[in-house]
């Protein structure tokens, strides 16, 4: 699967004029394929553990069960930037940030996108102006409160209807405390200078194109880092022990801390983790509320597309503040909404 | 990355996603609901791709990165994480993984059992059709198994379809379950005894098969972990079937 290897990684670019002409990507592209029509055989072989097997149909999982998302949500990135001037988002949004914050949360409701698609839509809205607080708080509102994932747990939890509103509130209220967290303490310069350079307005002639080049540009650009994730989450699919989930019932807090790790580390689509928490016997509600708020918020797909679009200086920062406010949120709104520790 | 490369890979991508969903193979990665997505999904990723190559030879632009539009400022875009998009099409293209099998059915041993979330809900069970061996989902058959105080399958047969899956010297009917994509699969099992028990463990595993027989009555309890024990009268080895997953 994986024989790309890590000496192609610092590929040179095609060299300027007037040096010798240096290998370039197309190049290795090609040798890699043909090496890979070649050699498929002993690829498959080597792939023929029953472990390796198993983690490479999850990672294929996660990538065709996620593309599809990122695809709609480099494809709204592209109406944003070609379609949607900055003085529209400038007039629609509050001036205050406070308020633009509580906006921003209550968008993420109305748009059910999946946590890939919602990442190149919240940098775009930054680089479109929208103030960072607001972007992020849409960000972090958008996969977890959308109708969807809530229909989604209402299903997986029959008898419960309790738990869906203590995800939507511990859900969105995750996502409006980063966001005022973010207006209070956060710098601009954690995030890349590319990410919220602001683009030139678009003259109308040119608006297919730029909705293109965005969206293709964007792919390309988060397409990776998802892929990434993808791999991380099958190898921990395959290396946790599911013994993990079972000595669980008793230790509540133990509970919480583990589950909110899980969720980060099996990196789950928002509309199938209620179902895979639900499937968990003999695990409390409020550990499996804790898994529903802390994985749309962070895991490690989420954390690679970060680090790719936002930067590292601002993944480093974000992904464990997300974390530890998602699993208080999570705590507070199952014991104020699910009657305590059950 | 070249601006052509990045094209080309998103090009096989699309086209890989395409071709899960041409043949039927995505079925062993995501629910059948999502076919439409990963047909939308490919066909946009191929077009753009192809479309920015289109424009490329159009405007004679030799096509670096970046110095197109919009997009013009010093550095590459897409960097070299967009390499890593190769991973994906390999693995789809030259690799096709199998659906999960007895190897999950093994790696979750050990833990609580996975329940089914809405089989205690589900208080009344309709009773079974008429007629000899009532083919009938696993997840159903547990579910009446563990929770159904009427006793619906009290002296019926059923005909279970699933794979071998063995564990210590025991036999067990599996079949995974799927909530959105293989990797929140869980597996529900059914152990094998009876008559025919000795011939199931003679397969080996991931083997296919049809099983008829009926129910062993309270094999279903909290201390077997609501795995039903099946009396086997008959074993037939089937064809995977192309959807290999319960919902």
């Amino acid at each position: 699967m994986s024989t790309v290897p890590d000496t192609v990684i610092g590929e040179p670019e095609p060299a300027p004029p007037g040096k010798r002409k240096r290998v370039t990507s197309i190049e290795v592209l090609t040798v890699l394929l043909a090496l890979a029509i070649v050699g498929h055989e002993v690829l498959q072989q080597l792939l023929d553990v029953p472990a390796l097997r198993t983690g490479a149909t999850v990672f294929v999982a996660i990538c065709v069960q996620a593309l599809p998302f990122l695809v709609l949500g480099v494809l709204l990135s592209g109406v944003i930037a070609a379609f949607v001037p900055a003085r529209l988002l400038e007039r629609v949004l509050p001036r205050k940030q406070g308020a633009a914050v509580g906006v921003a949360g209550i968008a993420g409701v109305a748009l059910p996108t999946c946590e890939c698609a919602a990442v190149p839509v919240a940098r775009r809205l930054m680089s479109q102006g929208v103030a960072p607080a607001a972007a992020l708080t849409f960000l972090l509102a958008a996969p977890a409160v959308n109708p969807i994932v809530l229909v989604a747990t209402a299903v997986a939890f029959p008898g419960e209807p309790a738990m869906v509103l203590a995800r939507f509130a511990g859900s969105l209220a995750t996502a409006v405390v980063m966001g005022v967290l973010w207006a209070r303490f956060g710098k601009l310069e954690w995030i890349v200078e590319r990410a919220r350079r602001r683009l030139p307005e678009t003259p109308r002639g040119d608006r297919w194109q730029v909705f293109t080049e965005t969206a293709r540009g964007d792919l390309v650009d988060a397409g990776g880092f998802l892929v990434l994730g993808a791999l991380i989450a099958a190898a921990m699919g395959v290396l946790v022990p599911a013994g993990w989930f079972g000595v669980l019932g008793d230790q509540i807090v133990l509970g919480i801390l583990v589950m909110a790790v899980l969720a980060v580390l099996l990196a789950l689509c928002s509309e199938a983790d209620a179902f895979v928490a639900a499937s968990l016997s003999g695990l409390p509600l409020l550990p499996k509320l804790v898994f529903l708020v802390v994985g749309p918020a962070i895991d490690v797909k989420l954390f690679a597309m970060q680090a790719g679009t936002f930067g590292k200086s601002f993944a480093l920062r974000f992904a464990p503040v997300s974390f530890v406010v998602a699993i208080l949120c999570g705590v507070v709104a199952g014991v104020l909404l699910l009657g305590g520790l059950r | 990355m070249r601006r052509e490369t990045a094209n080309v890979l998103l090009i096989l991508l699309g086209g890989a996603l395409l071709k899960l969903a041409y043949t039927g193979d995505y079925l062993r990665y995501v629910k059948p609901v999502h076919q439409p997505w990963v047909i939308g999904g490919g066909t946009v990723m191929l077009l753009l791709g192809a479309l920015a190559i289109w424009r490329d030879v159009r405007s004679g632009s030799s096509g670096q990165e970046g110095a197109r539009h919009g997009h013009s400022h010093g550095h590459s875009h897409g960097g070299t994480s967009a390499w890593l998009l190769l991973v994906p099409v390999f693995a789809v293209l030259f690799v096709a993984p199998p659906a999960l099998g007895a190897d999950s059915v093994a790696r979750s041993a050990g833990g609580a059992a996975r329940v089914q979330a809405n089989a205690a809900e589900t208080a009344a069970f309709s009773p079974l059709p008429a007629g000899r061996a009532v083919p009938m989902p696993l997840t159903e058959f547990q579910a009446r198994a563990g929770w159904d105080e009427d006793g619906t399958l009290e002296d019926r047969t059923v005909a279970l379809t699933g794979f071998i899956a063995h564990r210590g010297d025991e036999s067990y009917l599996a079949r995974m379950v799927i909530g959105c994509c293989a990797a929140d699969g869980y597996p529900v099992t059914v152990r094998l005894g009876g008559a025919g028990a000795e011939q199931a463990s003679r397969l080996s595993d991931d083997e296919w098969v049809t099983v008829t027989g009926g129910l062993v009555p309270g094999s279903a309890t909290e201390a077997t972990e609501f795995v039903p024990e099946l009396a086997v009268e008959t074993v037939r080895v089937i064809d995977p079937p192309s959807d290999p997953y319960e919902y």
